[in-house]
């Protein structure tokens, strides 16, 4: 980084669904939470921006920046990034550029969707809107199908069987108990995922994320100091279409953004503690534990297994992950900064890493945050 | 607008004009495809081409396995509100022949236009593979002439009548023309010979035995080339049978006049009847073709 940037201050809302709250509600919430927290004034922000990847179509809403910087009493200049699911790590990517390169000093970001107004098969089209229209979705494929293909053929490489599967889902209900913010704060036994219904075998429902209303701001500065600092801030791109990759068992965009992330904040992977990692689908979380180098390809289901078994000493996704925690698409990548920070913290270890991706690990971001006390 | 007509049609065209077969990489079943698709669950398998690219497609094979080669196949996908059919590209498992041996029963046949020069191949392959392959004797009505080289066998209108009558004749035709009448056929018994002796059976015909011949034993029973004069355009190609016609003055003007009637006809036919013929060649470069032709008839590449 070519600037010290702190996380200044964090606000959530709970996700879940929320009848009464609107899309501007969620996001007033959670910027109110964050300027709370960080103890400035709102005068102090200097540049909004926001996350979100479906209010036009789910909230008939366009020129979501102008409408956050309406919850703002001095209406600062905003702008709205996206990248599917991936759009959080993506904002928090961008206020690094601007705070990199002096053009804010302050800013605030913030990630909201507002997901339950619409129908499930309105949702599952919006969603496919993270896949290549015309290469992926004409086939009738949804997400799910997406991350099922994937899950079927990463058994048959590897051998992971279904029951080793349903562990991952139930070690992020566990932690979801400790997370007044998360969706779902109930336990979740392996058997009962491998009994839910298939979705898209040989995926069940438990082993898919939920749809959520939520919201996560975050203020990050180069002139105001916390405890927590960006070590790095990394994000990579992958093929829109999994039609295009040699390959659907690995996402190489996460493994390119972590080896830039390590290489920024000048650390290993023995250095980082707590991870939030980007779990969309159970199989996507074991992926993810190869992609990022924890563990040897084929072999990401041990880390769950140990989770499980309470045998490591990493944290991973300590706030539930997306599965238990929900996932209002663009505010998880803002969400998992915070989560990491809040690990960091509770724990008093160094460092921490959020991996958000979008799509099918399209677009991967990678933030490593350092807690300076320690 | 997510995924209209237009969009669907656009993505799939590519894919379509190519056809190609491949393998399942992987597959999943939709309990619940998007609402267009009906509420029944839905195959969509990643599919590998055989030219290397991927695509997303419905899976419609009764028990998809990854690995599995599959066919492509259209279908009908739904119908839009607007009453728009869509249809898409579907894959389905492919059929599994098991080749045991190279099918031996088939016949070689040679189609074009008089003058195209398939006597001449005809004969250089027979020199080349007499080993494997023999020409079957055409049967007709007609009186011998001067020129003809042993490629037919004389019969009267009477005999080619009750041979035909006892079903002894597998494809014959009536060669228009108005110089005379004229009955051409094939015997079973002459090609049931050749198949017998170990060798592929070859006829140098025209369209409508080629059709009979298609019609008796099966389409997939005869291996079939078109041979084209060279040109590019008709009007070139009929100009060059015209001078080979001319140049091998076997025939009165007449006679010439009428093949030459025949052979736009014939030159039309291959347009029409692709379904015929398994390869077109130009029959520009006699030896390279001798050499091609071997190449794609089974049990003649190591003559």
């Amino acid at each position: 980084m070519q600037q010290d940037i702190f996380l200044v201050g964090s606000g959530l809302t709970r996700f879940g669904e929320w009848w009464d709250k609107s899309l501007r509600d969620l996001m007033r919430e959670a910027i109110e939470a964050a300027l709370a927290s960080s103890g400035l004034q709102a005068q102090d922000v200097d540049l909004v921006i926001v996350a979100n990847m479906l209010a036009e179509v789910t909230n008939n809403q366009a020129h979501m920046a102008s409408l956050a910087s309406s919850l703002l009493p001095h209406h600062p200049p905003a702008l709205r990034v996206e990248a599917a699911c991936g759009s959080g790590a993506l904002a928090v990517n961008t206020a690094c550029a601007f705070l990199e390169s002096n053009r804010a000093k302050t800013v605030l970001v913030v990630g909201v969707e507002k997901m339950t107004d619409a129908s499930s098969d309105a949702i599952s089209q919006a969603l496919m809107g993270a896949a290549d229209s015309e290469l992926d979705a004409p086939s009738g494929l949804t997400f799910p199908g997406i991350f099922g293909l994937i899950a079927k053929r990463y058994m048959y490489e590897f051998g992971l069987t279904r029951e080793q599967l349903s562990i991952v889902s139930s070690v992020h209900h566990k932690h979801a108990t400790e997370n007044a913010f998360a969706q779902f704060r109930y336990e979740l036994s392996p058997e009962a995922v491998s009994a839910s219904p298939l979705v898209s075998d040989p995926l069940r429902l438990l082993d898919c994320s939920p749809i959520s209303d939520g919201a996560a701001a975050c203020i990050l500065s180069t002139v105001h100091r916390s405890g927590t600092r960006l070590a790095a801030s990394q994000i990579a791109s992958d093929t829109l279409s999994i039609t295009e990759r040699p390959t659907i068992v690995s996402f190489p965009a996460t493994r390119a953004a972590m080896e830039q992330a390590l290489r920024e904040a000048d650390i290993t992977r023995k250095d980082i503690h707590a991870l939030e990692t980007h779990d969309c689908f159970s199989i996507a979380a074991v992926i993810n534990m190869e992609d990022l180098g924890f563990t040897k390809e084929g072999e990401g289901i041990r880390i769950y297994e140990d989770l499980h078994a309470g045998r490591t000493p990493l944290w991973v996704n300590m706030g539930g992950g997306l599965k238990a925690c929900g996932h209002p698409v663009a505010a998880t990548g803002i969400k998992q900064l915070i989560d990491v920070s809040k690990s960091l913290t509770r724990g008093r270890a160094r460092y921490g890493l959020a991996h958000n991706f979008g799509g099918a690990g399209a677009t991967c971001g990678i933030h490593i945050l350092e807690n300076t006390h320690v | 607008m997510n995924n209209s007509a237009p969009i669907v049609q656009r993505a799939q065209k590519r894919e379509r004009d190519k056809f190609l077969p491949g393998t399942v990489v992987s597959f999943t079943t939709l309990s619940h495809p998007p609402a267009r698709f009906g509420p029944r669950p839905r195959v969509v398998g990643l599919i590998e081409l055989e030219n290397g690219r991927r695509v997303l497609a419905p899976l419609v094979a009764d028990a998809p396995y990854i690995g599995q080669t599959v066919r492509p196949r259209m279908r009908l996908s739904h119908v839009t509100h607007e009453g728009l059919r869509v249809y898409e590209v579907a894959y389905d498992e492919a059929p599994q022949v098991a080749i045991t041996e190279a099918f031996s029963r088939y016949l070689l046949a040679f189609t074009g236009p008089s003058g195209v020069g398939k006597s001449t191949i005809t004969k250089m392959l027979a020199h080349a593979c007499s080993d494997y392959a023999a020409k079957v004797p055409i049967l007709t009505t007609r009186a011998p002439k001067a020129g003809d080289d042993g490629e037919y066998l004389y019969t009267t209108s009477a005999e080619f009548d009750r041979l035909k009558n006892m079903g002894e004749i597998v494809a014959m035709t009536d060669i228009p023309s108005s110089s005379e009448d004229r009955m051409y056929g094939y015997r079973a018994a002459d090609i049931e010979a050749i198949w017998d002796a170990g060798k592929i059976p070859v006829v140098v015909t025209e369209m409508e035995l080629l059709q009979g011949l298609a019609h008796h034993y099966g389409r997939r029973a005869v291996l079939s080339f078109g041979l084209l004069p060279p040109g590019k355009s008709k009007r070139a190609r009929l100009s060059q049978l015209l001078h080979r016609l001319r140049s091998r003055g076997r025939e009165s003007e007449a006679h010439i006049r009428d093949r030459l009637k025949n052979a736009e006809k014939d030159l039309a036919f291959f347009g029409e009847r692709k379904d015929l013929f398994d390869h077109m060649v130009v029959n520009e470069d006699l030896s390279d073709l001798v050499a091609s032709l071997k190449e794609k008839v089974p049990g003649l590449s190591g003559a």
